[in-house]
């Protein structure tokens, strides 16, 4: 290690602007905090009015639910899209990796409000690249540094949404609809079929994965209530 | 876009059978997720992997060095010697892992690489000292790093603050061994003492609270640099009163610290 011995300013050994351009450096990073937080602030905000307007599928009958929940969740949903847009152009300035703990929790509030409601309007799950074109951002990127919708954003979304669909299961039941619950078991089985296949390590996204056999179960028993007392449609109303 | 279908450990991949009344029409899709989910995992790996061995590396460095008995030279042949492999070894370490951490994977993977950087920093920045008698400044130190790494400040500044233990334990074994503390035989009316009092105030001064990863771990390494000078003052302190009586084998007395506990978290760092 060679490195000339530079005549430093007041003191010849520990060079205080070492420590002034370091405090510059940290001073920067909480400007884009800020600057982040502002914009991810807006978006939880409006994913609580999302989810206030999503958490009434569970008193809404089916044939209510697209006037009465979904259209006015498209509409809270079109609002969050607009403040993703900004959020990404803002984030897409910075290394993604080192700020996106920020936003990933309302990031993924907003994924799997866009899957819980496509799939009760048509039964089909939504795909990491249609929740990127729902949200106008890139997915998936692996060599440009900007703003966009992970796998780990989708997969942990898709736990949720599941977990919600669970919930769903007895309280179709309560409001009528015997169909809804075996909807929600094919799915639910076929997720956790796919989850199933992921190798995972111990981390949150394992814990969450975990979780969904517990989903399976809870909607299996449903299921099973209904066609031990013949309760089940005879014709199967899936998708 | 699904990466070649590997069966792994255990897992058969039954698609076409009937052992299940349907297959999940995810599959394909999941598959894509595993193929990208294993690529993050490995990469991962390996970069933990060498963080470990390059602090291993790096804690040899600290300890040869720690062998020195001068304070602004260059560093002793025979100690030289013994680090030159080590700082290859680092490079290489270092250098094979540069491909996995570029672009968006800089920060991605920064967590898993840091511990490595930051011991790295340490004994670079000791080395350094040793042979300079100067605090290295953040630029020359992210030269110290292969090209395409780049070295963060924090990592930078958390070096910093482990290499004050290191220089503790230097001026105090100095004083032990020549009687009289490093740095002030040149005259100079900086000694290492000044040089320490002057970095814990300069890193007093910082406002960390602006850096996530820097304010973590910040009071509890300020902390332990405070202890680490609070000793080498206390020594200088009883090498001064009694330095005239010492007899053979003595030590400066360290033990003037209110708490001991806190003495010891130097070591772990």
């Amino acid at each position: 290690m060679t490195t000339p011995a530079l005549a430093g300013s007041s003191s010849p050994h520990v060079d205080p602007a070492i420590f002034s351009s370091l405090q510059t450096k940290i001073d920067q990073e909480q400007a884009i905090r800020d600057e982040l937080r502002t914009h991810v602030e807006a978006l939880s905000k409006q994913g609580r009015l999302t989810q206030s307007i999503l958490s009434r599928i569970h008193n809404t009958p089916t044939d209510e639910l697209e006037a009465s929940v979904l259209a006015p969740c498209y509409d809270a949903l079109l609002e969050q899209t607009k403040t993703v847009k900004e959020l990404a152009q803002s984030a897409s300035q910075y290394p993604f990796y080192k700020w996106n703990s920020i936003w990933q929790r309302d990031i993924q509030a907003v994924i799997s409000s866009l899957q819980l409601c496509d799939w009760l309007k048509d039964g089909n799950l939504l795909t990491l690249e249609e929740v990127g074109q729902r949200l106008d951002v890139p997915v998936n990127l692996k060599s440009e540094d900007a703003f966009h919708i992970t796998v780990e954003d989708y997969l942990l979304a898709l736990t949720s949404t599941i977990e919600e669909l669970a919930r769903l299961a007895p309280n179709a039941v309560t409001l009528g609809d015997y169909a809804r619950p075996l909807q929600i078991s094919k799915f639910v089985k076929d997720v956790h079929a796919g989850f199933q296949l992921l190798n995972l390590k111990n981390d949150i996204l394992r814990r969450r994965a975990d979780g969904v056999k517990y989903s399976v179960k809870k909607v299996e028993d449903v299921v099973y209530d209904l066609s031990l007392r013949g309760l089940i449609p005879k014709t199967p109303a899936t998708e | 876009m699904a990466g070649t279908k590997r069966s792994h450990d255990g897992m058969k991949i039954d698609r076409p059978s009937a052992s299940s009344e349907q297959t999940s029409p995810f599959i394909p899709v999941f598959e894509f997720f595993r193929s990208e989910l294993d690529e993050h995992h490995d990469r991962r790996e390996r970069i933990i992997k060498v963080s470990r061995d390059v602090t291993a590396q790096s804690k040899k460095i600290i300890f040869a060095l720690q062998r020195a008995r001068e304070l602004g030279r260059p560093i002793h042949a025979s100690i030289s010697k013994q680090i030159t492999p080590m700082h290859s070894t680092i490079r290489d370490l270092l250098q094979s892992i540069v491909p996995d951490l570029q672009g968006i994977n800089a920060c991605r993977y920064y967590g898993n690489i840091t511990g490595g950087i930051q011991e790295f920093m340490e004994a670079v920045l000791f080395q350094h000292y040793l042979a300079t008698q100067r605090v290295m400044s953040f630029d020359e130190a992210a030269a110290q790093l292969p090209e395409g790494l780049v070295l963060t400040y924090e990592d930078y500044v958390l070096g910093l603050f482990d290499m004050t233990g290191e220089l503790m334990r230097f001026a105090i074994t100095y004083m032990a061994t020549n009687g009289q503390l490093p740095g002030s035989e040149t005259g100079s009316s900086s000694t290492i003492l000044t040089d320490m009092q002057l970095l814990r105030s300069e890193l007093e001064r910082l406002d960390a609270s602006g850096s996530y990863s820097l304010s973590r771990d910040f009071s509890q390494k300020l902390r332990t640099t405070r202890t680490s000078i609070e000793k080498v003052e206390n020594g200088v302190y009883s090498m001064i009163v009694r330095g005239k009586e010492r007899p053979k084998g003595w030590r400066p007395d360290v033990s003037l610290t209110d708490a001991p506990r806190e003495a010891d978290q130097v070591d772990s760092y």
